[in-house]
């Protein structure tokens, strides 16, 4: 079955009076019909970014797509006009920000922003519209949603204006809603709702949901699928059991030894020593080699190859695959 | 872990605290604010005032004529009686007084109070309307447009079109259609290629950016400013047959610039806000994010600017009238009643001071009111009250 959304090899640089950042220097992911893929990573690893350009909402310039396709439905939507993209933003692909408190306008009520969300792609008469809001109200649960309705922004909580911008994606039935961190905003009661709003919305829908987040809690209540990026390349992809049960790329094994868990109470948290690298300024060979316990002197030389661990699971990391496959013969 | 429903925001909700609209909040904090209530009300006087004035002072016979002569009762001090053996019965003051008093030609000021306090009004209203418009369009221009660059082939363009047209404002029709063919036809061949991914190599200069828009829109507000705007006013309505509409134009022509620049300052922040880029990811066009999302978030310091300039546009015209280039004479207005009434400042000082205090208290009013609002929708100068 062809992907609904497929990345290849896509490169954003971001062009500065002398340097030029590599923000995302080669990605490549899929997303199917009717599943969640998670892309994991530290801020500043290009997450956002690749969720932007497949929206073409790269500011052009100082952004800059250097190279890579992306397929949205086996048709290629990196080269179209802005009025075609017009036509498939919101309608077929929506997105769903990081900051609910900023995402909506503040002098406009709810209402009449999840109208303009219906309104801009069909056309159809207001008082359908309305009914519209406030079935989809309903859908993301904001209670007596008439009257939700009438309120300004600032008369929400930060997870009723949550709600809100998911049922402003959800207006047009998009084929994929990309969630941009829509948790980060919000206190962790609140966030375990809007994820669980997220399985059930998606089960409901039958679409596909594009998750980027750093939290790796997230991760594993939702995901089917797992792209770990680091410093604009992705560094192990597969399906989310795989990931967590055996992480074969160092920094995926990092970043799963610093969560907290029970059975490590009363230790100090393991962290990945060393910050990530400036995007202009990446170390050459395997970006991670500085901060990695693995690293041998291949490692500062040569760019890793993707290993193939078979079931979908890769991973750049060749001295630990050499490792493995020693241990197994 | 535990368990959450899903949605137990819902089950457990507090009592809605009082919900109010912006707009009940908004009188609230006004109220607060005694000044800009005081200059709300005058202006809310001066405005009927004026409208009131308008219908009783004009056509043919009406009721107070600021226009008729009586040239016996010249220079009658303030709520002075009329003589009534001097005057047949169409002459009698409508209120069996000279509420202002009379000026040299015997007018009632009165009267000509109320003719010249439409003409204050229209002149505030229409210059800053103007002033607002042409502020908004080139700062909108300038704060969201602002980095495209205007390349050789503009400028080219522009070129043929400006000469275009002014061959055929000066009569030479011949090389004005040449010119303004020229330009369709090169505006036809740059829309058809579009962008070209690789321009000859001789045509590769038209390409090169010159100037942004930005630079453009704002280096021309800046030589704007530099003229003294008073004396620019004075050297254009000397030169423009003097008449109400072409100093109203003249005032608002020359006052766009404080405008604009609000406006681009606001669009550059509003550009960047999330809920422009969110609004952008559901497929709203460039024209509807500018006029639904930014304009009406850019307009609270717009409004401030314009009530503000209501009252320097009074002021300017006054000072005009004053000087004897406004509103040509039979037409009366609080400026050119000032100016008339200056030769008897000792004999008559109420020919001077009525319309002083009148222009005073109107432009007071103004300014009160635009700090009012500015304090109220600027959030960090809300916490004084």
């Amino acid at each position: 079955m062809s992907p609904l959304l497929s990345v290849q090899n896509l490169k954003v640089y971001f062009r500065g009076d002398e340097t030029v950042a590599r923000a995302i220097d080669g990605v490549s992911y899929e997303v199917h019909a009717g599943e969640t893929v998670c892309l994991v990573g530290e801020s500043g690893c290009g997450k956002t970014v690749s969720a932007l350009t497949i929206l073409g909402l790269i500011p052009r310039p100082p952004g800059e797509i250097a190279g890579g396709k992306i397929f949205f439905k086996g048709r290629s939507i990196l080269g179209l006009k802005e009025e075609e993209f017009q036509q498939i933003r919101g309608k077929r692909i929506a997105m769903v920000f990081q900051e609910p408190m900023t995402s909506l306008n503040p002098v406009f009520t709810v209402g009449d922003q999840i109208k303009e969300a219906i309104m801009v792609h069909e056309a159809i008469a207001d008082r359908q519209a309305h009914s519209r809001c406030v079935g989809l109200l309903k859908d993301v649960g904001i209670p007596s949603p008439e009257e939700r309705l009438r309120d300004y922004p600032h008369q929400l909580s930060g997870g009723q204006r949550q709600r809100v911008m998911i049922a402003m994606a959800l207006a047009c039935n998009p084929n994929i809603v990309i969630a941009d961190e829509p948790t980060t905003a919000l206190d962790v009661t609140i966030q375990k709702q809007i994820l669980n709003l997220f399985k059930e919305l998606q089960k409901a829908r039958d679409m596909s949901l594009l998750y980027i987040t750093h939290d790796l809690n997230v991760v594993r209540e939702i995901a089917d699928c797992i792209y770990v990026m680091y410093a604009g390349i992705i560094v192990e992809q597969g399906k989310m059991e795989d990931l967590f049960e055996h992480a074969r790329h160092p920094y995926t094994m990092g970043l799963l030894a610093s969560l907290p868990h029970r059975a490590k109470r009363g230790r100090i948290l393991y962290s990945i020593p060393g910050t990530v690298p400036d995007p202009a300024y990446k170390p050459g060979g395997c970006p991670f080699h500085p901060r990695c316990e693995h690293a041998a002197g291949i490692c500062k030389k040569e760019f890793p190859e993707m290993c193939d661990y078979g079931d979908g699971h890769l991973s750049r990391c060749p001295v630990l695959y050499e490792r493995t496959n020693t241990v197994t013969f | 872990m535990t368990k959450f429903q899903p949605h137990s925001e819902s089950s457990s909700e507090a009592p809605p605290a009082p919900r109010r609209t912006q707009g009940q909040e908004f009188w609230r904090l006004f109220k607060k604010n005694r000044l800009a209530l005081a200059g709300l009300a005058i202006f809310l006087i001066f405005f009927i005032i004026a409208v009131a004035g308008l219908s009783v002072t004009s056509g043919t016979r009406p009721y107070f004529d600021p226009a008729l002569v009586r040239l016996p009762e010249k220079l009658r001090p303030p709520l002075s009686r009329p003589n009534l053996e001097v005057l047949i019965p169409g002459e009698m003051p409508p209120l069996g007084m000279y509420v202002f008093g009379t000026d040299d030609l015997g007018r009632d000021v009165f009267s000509r109070m109320l003719q010249g306090a439409w003409v204050s009004l229209t002149v505030g209203f229409v210059a800053v309307g103007i002033a607002v418009f042409v502020g908004i369009l080139l700062g909108g221009i300038a704060g969201y447009y602002g980095q495209t660059s205007i390349t050789i082939n503009h400028i080219f363009l522009f070129c043929l079109m400006l000469g275009g047209a002014s061959a055929f404002a000066f009569g030479s029709l011949f090389p004005g259609v040449i010119l303004l063919i020229a330009a369709i036809a090169f505006l036809y061949r740059s829309a058809r290629s579009g962008k070209p991914a690789k321009p000859s190599l001789a045509l590769a200069w038209l390409q090169k950016g010159a100037t942004s828009v930005d630079t453009l829109i704002m280096r021309f507000v800046d030589i704007m400013l530099c003229f003294p705007s008073f004396f620019l006013i004075l050297t254009v309505v000397a030169l423009l047959p003097a008449s109400i509409y072409n100093i109203m134009i003249v005032i608002g022509l020359t006052s766009w610039m404080g405008t604009t620049r609000f406006v681009r300052a606001e669009f550059l922040s509003l550009r960047e806000q999330d809920f422009v880029t969110a609004a952008k990811a559901l497929g709203v066009g460039d024209r509807r994010i500018i006029f639904r999302h930014m304009i009406p978030n850019a307009v609270a310091p717009v409004l401030v600017s314009a009530t503000i300039g209501i009252a320097g546009a009074i002021l300017t015209e006054a000072g005009l009238s004053f000087l004897g280039f406004g509103v040509p004479p039979p037409y009366a207005t609080w400026g050119n009643i000032l100016s008339d009434g200056k030769r008897f400042i000792f004999d008559a000082p109420w020919l001077t001071f009525i319309p002083g205090f009148a222009i005073l208290i109107v432009v007071l009013s103004f300014n009160l009111f635009g700090e009012g609002l500015r304090d109220i929708l600027n959030p960090k100068l809300r916490e004084r009250y």
